[in-house]
């Protein structure tokens, strides 16, 4: 079985990294430095999977591989609630999953809005596939406006603070943050388990899994809900992750040899945790804290996107 | 012996050639009258002295240079639009803001106590370098696709501004880039500002060489042979959009979408001779950013909004409602 050696080979690169990530110029502290190493670590698995998960099944949904949930506006909507919700309920904590009331709130806005991004975008005639692509860019770059704008109003004095919530990170996440995410990731894969041969089905597109009985409506329904949580968990914990999803994706895809979602969801996690991690060790060790995760994985992550859409023949 | 209605069809035809002018004219007087610092025309008429402080070092030079910027940019945006063919390209969806931006980062760090020119000349070179690539990447683009080439100038500009904070976060100086990354007119005084008048000459030679342009526009082969040498054509073109890009991101930083939605609202009631239609390209430019400029000085006065988010939210809204009618 070549393809199971490829996802064995996979985990055991990961857990390579990962063992060099918590260890490498420790000192073996037990105290703080490996419980915080831990923590981080943590946050990269639980935010790997999620935007594992959330971008390869929302490109089986959309039926094309140059878009995931952060190109079509889904983290910036997500960035627009909660500044919203700062600002209308006053609350100090900002972005912070746990309040039940203000995550309820964000996961209904973003369903509705997969809904209606769903609706517009694949229900009509079928367009070529680049125009989701540019509404999404635009509509991302619209709502950010919007965003800064709220930031503006909420504080015009701390509008520069604000703004660094733009970026991936690791180093803002709180141990109860980490718990209440782990805890819903595992719940949408225990959703979402159900459906993984489902998904093949769906790959095919939408008439021929209605005609495979597939009843598509009210599957592709649960799992942009749970894409919609998946980017609320993942926004919240890491930050937005733009070009990242797409990244991953499509490397999984050429990973896997193969189409069937069993293989490429585990190596689409698998791939966004080993960027996060590469990523962190080259800041730590290759670039001496002169950059961040944010910068390094925008920069590789978008430079590789341009090359994509640069040979992107088959758009027509 | 004309009829009453050819009459009325005159009349209305010369109000609507008059309506742009005409609220070009209003939206410059409230421009002036908006503001923290009361001035109203009762003290200006009594010649004193605090009101015509205000007025000439703070409101006039804010008005010219948000003039100047709409008119630069707009302008900018249908050369763009010649040059590479498509209609939603401008200097925000081809890389050359962010390019600017990288030229100034540069100025910056390399020499921090450089003036306006340096930056400006730095920022230029580098945006007219980005917009030479940005030219030859599309020209080898094996589809044409008009969906395709605004998509390309996209990722070219955020890989562009990814290298920027790469650049401005190992310097230590990323802070301070976000602050002038949105533009923003609420700085413009007089004496810091005058780089902006660089924009006139430019939009004179655009106006100078309108027929070419337009010529421009419907291809090499065409133009080649009409007479006109392409590639010299397209480097004076960029040239010209680098210049207005490079004077409008020292001066305020950057004022994305202007180019990119008044031409194409001009060029769906006029067509695309800029020889005809580059006052109306101009003028509209310069009202959309007056209007946007009002729009944030009062939206949460006494704060103002940048103009970089007014605009972003307007012209973006705009550009995509034309991404969409271009659809049906």
């Amino acid at each position: 079985m070549r393809r199971r050696v490829s996802l064995l080979v996979a985990f055991v690169g990961i857990a390579a990294l990962s063992i060099a990530f918590v260890l490498v110029g420790s000192g073996l502290d037990f105290a703080y430095i490996i419980p915080r190493r831990l923590t981080k670590l943590a946050a990269m698995i639980v935010g790997g999977i999620a935007v594992g998960l959330s971008s390869i099944v929302f490109q089986t949904i959309a039926g094309n591989r140059i878009l995931t949930p952060a190109v079509m506006g889904y983290e910036a909507v997500y960035l627009l609630l909660q500044a919203l919700l700062v600002l209308i309920l006053g609350t100090s904590s900002l972005m912070v999953l746990g309040d039940y009331g203000n995550f309820l709130a964000s996961i209904l806005m973003m369903v509705a809005y997969s809904l209606v991004i769903h609706h517009w975008l694949f229900k009509g005639p079928q367009v070529d596939t680049g125009q989701p692509l540019l509404v999404g860019l635009v509509l991302t770059m619209v709502i950010g406006t919007f965003t800064q704008f709220v930031q503006l109003r909420i504080s015009p004095g701390e509008f520069a603070i604000f703004q660094g919530f733009s970026l991936i990170s690791f180093d803002r996440v709180e141990p109860v943050q980490l718990l209440w995410s782990t805890g819903l990731v595992t719940l949408v894969c225990l959703a979402g388990s159900r459906s993984l041969a489902v998904l093949d089905l769906m790959a095919l597109g939408r008439d021929q899994a209605l005609s495979l009985g597939v009843d598509y409506q009210r599957h592709a329904r649960l799992l942009l809900g749970l894409i919609a949580v998946l980017v609320a968990v993942s926004t919240s914990l890491i930050g937005p992750t733009a070009f990242m999803g797409v990244f991953v994706a499509n490397l999984a895809y050429a990973c896997a040899k193969s189409e069937r979602h069993r293989m490429t969801l585990p190596l689409g996690c698998l791939t966004a945790i080993g960027m996060f991690l590469i990523a962190q060790l080259s800041v730590e060790h290759v670039f001496n804290y002169r950059t961040t995760v944010g910068i390094l994985i925008n920069l590789a992550c978008g430079a590789w996107f341009l090359v994509l859409t640069l040979r992107f023949r088959d758009i027509a | 012996m004309p009829s009453r209605d050819v009459f009325l069809g005159v009349g209305s035809v010369a109000l609507k050639r008059a309506a742009i002018p005409v609220a070009f004219t209003a939206l410059c007087v409230v421009s002036l009258t908006v503001g923290v610092n009361r001035m109203s025309l009762v003290a200006l008429a009594s010649l004193s002295d605090e009101a015509w402080l205000t007025l000439t070092a703070s409101r006039l030079p804010r008005l010219a240079a948000l003039v100047l910027t709409g008119v630069g940019l707009a302008t900018c945006g249908v050369i763009l639009q010649h040059v590479v063919r498509n209609r939603f390209v401008e200097p925000a969806t081809t890389g050359g803001m962010e390019a600017a931006k990288l030229g100034i980062l540069v100025a910056l760090s390399v020499a921090p106590a450089s003036g306006a020119l340096v930056r400006a000349s730095l920022a230029l070179g580098f945006c007219f370098a980005a917009s030479l690539i940005y030219v030859a990447l599309v020209g080898r683009l094996q589809v044409k696709n008009t969906i395709l080439v605004p998509v390309i100038g996209l990722m070219y500009g955020s890989v562009l501004g990814a290298i920027a904070e790469f650049y401005a976060y190992s310097r230590n100086m990323l802070q301070s880039m976000q602050g002038w990354l949105i533009g923003d007119f609420s700085k413009i005084v007089e004496g810091n500002y005058e780089i902006v008048w660089l924009i006139l000459p430019v939009v004179c030679a655009a106006y100078a060489f309108a027929h070419r342009f337009t010529l421009l526009g419907m291809g090499s082969d065409m133009a080649t042979s009409l007479g006109i040498s392409h590639r010299a054509m397209v480097a004076l073109g960029l040239l010209l959009v680098s210049t207005t890009v490079a004077a409008t991101v020292v001066a305020v930083g950057a004022v994305p979408f202007v180019g990119l939605v008044v031409p194409n609202v001009v060029a769906l009631r006029q067509g695309d001779n800029l020889a005809r239609t580059l006052p109306s390209v101009a003028l509209g430019g310069a009202s959309l950013v007056l209007v946007c400029d009002i729009l944030g000085r009062l939206l949460i006065y006494p704060f103002e909004v940048p103009i970089g988010l007014t605009m972003g939210g307007v012209g973006g809204l705009l550009f995509l409602f034309l991404i969409v009618r271009q659809r049906r």
